[in-house]
């Protein structure tokens, strides 16, 4: 188990390292020139020149880029163009509230997966019509899902709120910046309450196209162990369906599901990005938004960054807890 | 009668599976088709609007199937049914033009290192494994800020992160096809590498290539109409479904029509990418 800890470890070191590199390259190719950017075009030679020499782009190209990585690992990922500031400092503002949103989307994404395979898997009432339903929620745009969600539960039935995390003046600061953990902390329920209600929107519209996802996954595993021959042994000892497939074949099965949702988180983020500008969710998407039209590099490289590192690391601890889950796979 | 009764049990039970299996395929053919009929209807998209796309054509807002707008007009009087064809017509034809570079650039990856094998298979498929390891589409916005927004631009982007998959599928049915004993007797009758691959290896990848391909279509469909949401697309005044959503965002409490007909167009084309994706794989690989 160490061994394969170790190689693992040594994996995301080896892709983060080469995603700084693609993303290094790319700043080289990019026709924005980053001291242009920074002084403006009618800035004079020598102001150029000393520019340069102090963001060290005079310097050897390999040189650059160990001081960009070595800068990336103490968590300088550089200064904005747009707001001046190291980006680092703008991510650790916008990076809480998308946080709350992608887990809560996992979350919604992992229930509702199971709860669609479960369904399809023993014929529920209706399930014929979960498969046409389910392949037209894997054809909606996030951000369809977003604003017909806004038009039916905000616009006509007045049900949940539209725009935000929170609508109340006196949300507490707490150690985690996620509102609905935070809420808690302080025994605030009324705050939680609120921010449920801002999540459940933007989370189920990142979260459907990955559920069905996972559901595939499941139901193909799921149906494939109700004809193995310990299910047939559960079903002779007398144990009705749905207690064979809970007790017996879902703890079988739960690894693919498992590598299919960590899979999943990348489609999410991208989610994410689209689903903040729909409900004006102050996160990620935002900044990514704002920095896009200004071609400001560093911002949207930094963010990059971020969530590629993250979701190798996301992976590689699903890939663990399938280690740890069945003892057969030597991942 | 003992014995008859099941074996013309049976003789009725086959042909009536044959029957639905004739049926299933009619149905998978009619599925693949859809893919002509909207590649027809893309490149028909000029004939079959009714307005110019970029031109105010009436009053602005009017809802739908008001002042001859089956679609309703947006904020300065353009059709949104006009300008939701023409979107569609790019979205298409972007998905399809990322397939090919996919293909092409996954196709001669995985060749290469599926025929050659040794240490050239494996510094490839690290190299693939490690963009398989990233998320896709996060990468393509990197990529078109890097160069600056345009469309061209982004399809350039979502092809350099799209090719992997490709490149593993042909790949792993190469490695398959290379212990075949047709690659065996062309090996002893003196056929060069470069042949063996092109004409021995590489026609045995091409279907799982086509069935992946065309199972993906909805997928980069919804991708690129993300990326264009985020305004990594065309500039303003050309119709695309994603950016002509966004742009028009402000509208939705009044005037729905305006950005709701854009994401309906971005959906309609996904589902019909989507069952013809299933229809090839059920024509291609019938299980």
């Amino acid at each position: 188990m160490s061994a394969l800890l170790a190689k693992r470890l040594g994996a995301i070191v080896m892709i983060s390292i080469a995603l700084a590199g693609v993303l290094f390259y790319l700043q080289k190719i990019s026709p924005l020139d980053p001291v242009h950017a920074r002084l403006g075009g009618q800035a004079s030679a020598s102001a150029v020149a000393a520019e340069r020499h102090r963001l060290g782009l005079d310097r050897p190209e390999f040189t650059q880029f160990v001081d960009y990585v070595r800068g990336a690992v103490h968590g300088d990922l550089g200064d904005s163009y747009r707001t001046r500031r190291p980006v680092s400092t703008d991510l650790r503002a916008y990076l809480p509230a998308t946080a709350e949103l992608a887990l809560s989307g996992l979350l919604i994404a992992m229930v509702l997966g199971v709860l669609l395979a479960f369904a399809t898997t023993l014929r529920w009432k209706a399930s014929s019509v979960l498969r046409p339903v389910l392949l037209l929620g894997a054809s909606t745009p996030t951000f369809l899902l977003g604003i017909a969600g806004i038009l039916l539960f905000y616009s006509k039935l007045h049900w949940l709120p539209a725009t935000g995390r929170s609508s109340l003046a006196d949300v507490p600061g707490g150690p985690t910046g996620l509102i609905t953990v935070d809420a808690l902390l302080h025994g605030r329920f009324d705050v939680f309450w609120d921010a449920v209600q801002h999540l459940i929107m933007p989370a189920t519209a990142i979260a459907l196209g990955p559920a069905v996802a996972i559901a595939r996954v499941l139901r193909s595993s799921l149906v494939s162990d109700q004809r193995s021959d310990y299910a047939r042994t559960a079903r002779a000892k007398g144990l009705s369906e749905p207690a064979i497939l809970i007790k017996h074949v879902l703890r079988n099965c739960v690894g693919a599901a498992l590598s299919m949702t960590g899979l999943q988180v990348g489609l999410m983020f991208a989610g994410v990005l689209v689903i903040e500008q729909v409900f004006s969710w102050p996160g990620i998407g935002q900044y990514v938004a704002q920095s896009i039209p200004v071609a400001d590099f560093p911002a949207i490289s930094g963010v990059t960054l971020l969530l590629g590192v993250g979701y190798v690391v996301i992976n590689t601890v699903v890939d663990l807890l399938q280690a740890v889950a069945d003892p057969r796979i030597k991942v | 009668m003992a014995i008859a009764e099941p074996v013309a049990r049976r003789a009725l039970r086959t042909t009536s599976r044959r029957k639905t299996r004739n049926l299933e395929r009619k149905a998978s053919v009619a599925a693949a088709s859809l893919f002509g009929v909207v590649t027809l209807a893309a490149l028909l998209a000029p004939v079959l609007s009714p307005d110019n796309p970029l031109m105010p054509a009436g009053a602005p807002l009017l809802g739908p199937g008001k002042g001859g707008f089956l679609l309703g007009s947006d904020s300065i009087g353009r059709d949104v049914l006009s300008r939701v064809l023409y979107g569609m017509r790019t979205s298409w034809f972007a998905a399809l033009g990322v397939i090919a570079l996919g293909l092409l650039i996954g196709g001669v990856i995985g060749l290469v290192a599926g025929a050659t094998g040794g240490w050239v298979d494996n510094v490839l498929m690290r190299i693939t494994d490690a963009f398989l390891a990233l998320p896709a589409p996060v990468l393509a916005i990197a990529v078109v800020a890097a160069l600056g927004p345009s469309l061209l631009h982004t399809l350039v982007a979502v092809s350099i992160v799209w090719w992997p998959f490709y490149a593993r599928i042909v790949r792993g049915e190469i490695r398959n096809l290379a212990a075949r004993p047709h690659v065996e007797a062309a090996k002893l009758a003196g056929a060069g590498r470069l042949r063996i691959a092109v004409r021995h290896l590489l026609p045995g990848a091409v279907p799982a290539a086509l069935v992946t391909a065309s199972l993906d279509i909805g997928n980069l469909v919804l991708t690129l109409a993300g990326l264009s949401f985020l305004g990594l697309g065309q500039s303003a005044p050309a119709a695309e479904l994603g950016a002509d959503t966004a742009r028009n965002l402000s509208f939705l409490l009044q005037d729905w029509w305006v950005p709701v007909m854009p994401g309906i167009g971005v959906l309609v084309l996904a589902f019909i990418g989507n069952i013809a994706g299933d229809g090839v794989r059920n024509l291609i690989e019938p299980d």
